[in-house]
């Protein structure tokens, strides 16, 4: 039987991908692991290798969107018997992936314009690529335990999520509580909105390399106030651009919480996202109501340059593990299932290229290129950093160069992560600061 | 309206085929209403040598060789258990019931229904069944999906000798027509047998090989092949459970939708033709029930080839699921592959 190729999934929310080009003939022989044919997403353009030796026959046509899963082509051993195309093509009509980006007011992405194909007639089909390939008992497992089975990276053939798959999900510190259902909202990055809470919400912003999911340990603590997660750019489900340096970035970020409209709002940002949130608070000090900074950059210039680049290069879990067992103080936090799902929501070459280049931007030579300590004494709203004294990416006493007025929780026996290592230590200090 | 007898017999090895002479002989010696009726089961002793010697010990008016036409063989036998006896009717080769289909389909299966329950026709028939032989298209079927198909007859495939003696008395006491596919290849295979009077349930799968990781629903010979693969798969920390199906109709449907429930997993083995055979009806079975939320894998069918058994012999064995087969689909799923 001829091996199937298909459209991978290369995107955390890709539906399907369009065909640019192959780079094999038709009855021509391709080694297992050679570029085959190129795909371009809404997101990216990339190459895609051959998943088995073989002979190919029946190419799908270039410029033809095919659903991810859905066949592309047929590999065939020497000498198969070819006969007809084992199974017709499952074209997609419509372009669903309603591009976000293009239609919210966002002038600087323009690459992503020449991707974007409208053809709105075709709206009513929806492609069964939109839903996630899963066993009845992977269902039934993520229903029973209250997960949305699409944000479960299945790694069953063709990708199709399987009980095994929902039970590693379940024991990973990510999704040790489930979240409060979030919404997103279209908007200059992407952002996800809680369901509930009441008062002045929380503005969450994740470190480098990480996502708004990773909240998830905090977010039983913060409940009772509205949660905003907005996700960095090059991060999560936010564009990828280059940003020529640290002032770039803040701008986008304010231009994106300016898209909020919020009268007041309190700020709690980790590690990259501290410094950040620190930037914000620094030009927006008036609809600040406190700020909360977890193990923050932008203290001072020593930084794990090798950490950070090992999590954005690494391309399998073997290479990822290592790196996030240096994030927390106690190494058994990083179970392989976390591993892996932290490595599944960074299959996207794209998206780790982009990380790679806002590394280079943000750390050059393992230094931190932007000071805010000036910031810091600036703002002059309630603040509070969180930082554990074994964290190895940046030295913890970064924190003793805050002002006095700005409090210090300082723990031993925490890492990097003081929010997913000891989120009830952390929890209750946001939950009596907010 | 079964009772089943549970007794602790001595036990001692018998061949399969010797075990069916034994059920006889002891209905034959207990009940003088049971006959046994086909062609060369007299002095001849039965195309496989099964009824032996019965002849000599019970006299040719209960030991009845009857003419070569199953049709009317199988008519006499029908009208005889209409009016008080309870015959046992043997087949040469279970690929003649096409010659007596209209006994079996259209009377012996109907007749209780089409005079509201009056009568009933306490017949039990059996049909030296599958490939293996070298006997070629005609000779080789395995047919038990075609009668399966039809309410009214209760169709049993034992796979041991202890199990075709107690289901063959099982048969004898049930009030409705009984049809028992016994595997040729299983004639000579001994196993320990109880004495003496047992009955072994109608309806009542067996788990033959208890495991966690996939089922195999397996009938007749084919469970010996699936539990040769489950041992291969065991050295590979693959554990197999093996179900025996036992009765094709009435389905035990308990015994495989909890063993599904457990695994998750399921491969459904016969020698019958694949399609619209019994393993489409236990795969269905399962998807209609709650035991597909407990599904982790498709569902595997290994049945016979879409052909007429051929004649040669590398052809025959191609042509239903050997041990290698079964190994192969059971070790894809439990390792998560298909």
């Amino acid at each position: 039987m001829p091996v199937e190729v298909i459209m991978p999934k290369v995107d955390m929310d890709m539906a399907s991908g369009k065909i640019m080009s192959w780079h094999v003939g038709e009855g021509e022989a391709v080694a297992k692991g050679a570029p085959l044919f190129d795909i371009e997403t809404d997101k990216a353009a990339m190459e895609i290798e051959a998943p088995d030796a073989g002979v190919l026959h029946f190419a799908a046509p270039e410029g033809s969107e095919i659903p991810i899963g859905e066949a592309v082509a047929w590999l065939y051993a020497d000498g198969e018997a070819i006969g007809e195309q084992p199974k017709p093509f499952a074209i997609s009509g419509a372009n669903t992936p309603a591009p976000a980006p293009a239609a919210a007011p966002a002038p600087d992405h323009s690459s992503e314009a020449a991707s974007v194909v409208s053809r709105p007639s075709d709206a009513e089909a929806v492609p069964t690529a939109d839903r996630p390939r899963a066993t009845p008992s992977a269902r039934r497992l993520a229903r029973e335990a209250g997960l949305g089975i699409d944000a479960i990276p299945g790694t069953g053939p063709r990708g199709r999520v399987q009980a095994e798959d929902v039970r590693s999900a379940l024991n990973s510190v990510a999704t040790l509580s489930a979240p409060p259902g979030f919404t997103s909202e279209t908007g200059p990055l992407a952002v996800t909105r809680s369901k509930g809470g009441t008062g002045t919400p929380v503005v969450l912003l994740h470190g480098f390399a990480s996502d708004a999911p990773s909240w998830a340990p905090l977010e039983p603590y913060l409940k009772h106030r509205p949660l905003i997660r907005i996700e960095l750019p090059c991060h999560g489900k936010s564009p990828r651009r280059r940003f020529p340096g640290f002032a770039d970035l803040v701008k986008e970020l304010r231009h994106a919480f300016d898209a909020l409209q919020l009268d007041q709002a309190h700020l709690i940002g980790h590690s990259l996202g501290g410094a950040l949130s620190l930037a914000l608070a620094d030009t927006r000090l008036r609809s600040i109501a406190s700020l909360t900074l977890i193990a923050p950059a932008g203290l001072g210039p020593e930084i794990n340059g090798s950490a950070l680049t090992g999590i954005c290069r690494a391309t399998r879990a073997e290479s990822l593990g290592p790196w996030l067992k240096s994030l927390v103080a106690e190494e058994k936090l990083v179970t392989e299932s976390y591993i892996r799902l932290a490595m599944a929501g960074r299959s996207d070459p794209a998206l780790r290229a982009a990380q790679v280049a806002l590394a280079d931007t943000l750390f050059p030579d393992g230094v931190q290129a932007f000071d805010l300590r000036a910031a810091l004494d600036r703002v002059e709203v309630p603040t509070r950093i969180i930082w554990g004294k074994r964290d190895a990416i940046i030295p913890w006493n970064h924190a003793l160069r805050a002002p006095g007025r700005v409090a210090l929780h300082l723990f031993d026996g925490i890492g990097h992560m003081p929010q997913i290592e000891q989120p009830d230590l952390v929890g209750k200090i946001l939950r009596a600061a907010v | 309206m079964n009772t089943h007898v549970e007794i602790e017999a001595p036990t001692r090895e018998l061949s399969y085929a010797e075990a069916i002479r034994e059920a006889m002989d002891i209905a034959l010696g207990s009940d003088p209403a049971v006959v046994l009726m086909g062609e060369d089961i007299g002095v001849y002793g039965g195309a496989f040598q099964v009824t032996g010697d019965l002849v000599h010990k019970y006299g040719e008016d209960r030991v009845i060789d009857t003419p070569i036409s199953e049709l009317g063989g199988a008519g006499v036998a029908v009208g005889a258990a209409l009016t008080g006896l309870k015959p046992i009717f043997e087949f040469q080769f279970s690929d003649f019931a096409a010659l007596a289909m209209e006994q079996i389909v259209n009377q012996a299966a109907k007749v209780r229904y089409m005079l509201g329950g009056s009568v009933s026709v306490p017949l039990v028939m059996r049909f030296p069944a599958g490939s293996g032989t070298g006997a070629a298209a005609q000779h080789s079927q395995s047919i038990e999906a075609w009668l399966g198909h039809v309410p009214g007859l209760k169709v049993l495939q034992p796979s041991t000798p202890e199990d075709v003696k107690g289901m063959l008395l099982a048969a004898l006491a049930d009030p409705d027509p009984v049809m028992i596919f016994e595997h040729k290849i299983l004639y000579k295979m001994k196993g320990h047998v109880p004495e003496g009077y047992y009955t072994t349930p109608i309806g009542k799968a067996a788990v033959r090989r208890e495991g966690k990781d996939v089922t195999i629903v397996a009938t007749s010979l084919m469970v010996h092949k699936a539990l040769a693969a489950a041992e291969t798969l065991a050295a590979d920390g693959i554990e197999a459970e093996v179900i025996d199906l036992r009765t094709v109709r009435p389905m035990d449907r308990d015994t495989v939708l909890d063993s599904v429930r457990k695994t998750g997993r399921l491969v459904c083995v016969y020698e019958g033709v694949k399609t619209l055979g019994v393993g489409a009806e236990i795969s269905a079975m399962v998807a209609e029930s709650d035991a597909f939320d407990f599904l982790d894998a498709p569902i595997i069918r290994l049945g016979g080839a879409e052909c007429p058994i051929p004649y040669n012999p590398e052809l025959e064995k191609a042509a239903v699921p050997q041990m290698p087969d079964i190994l192969n689909a059971a070790r894809s799923l439990a390792k998560g592959q298909i």
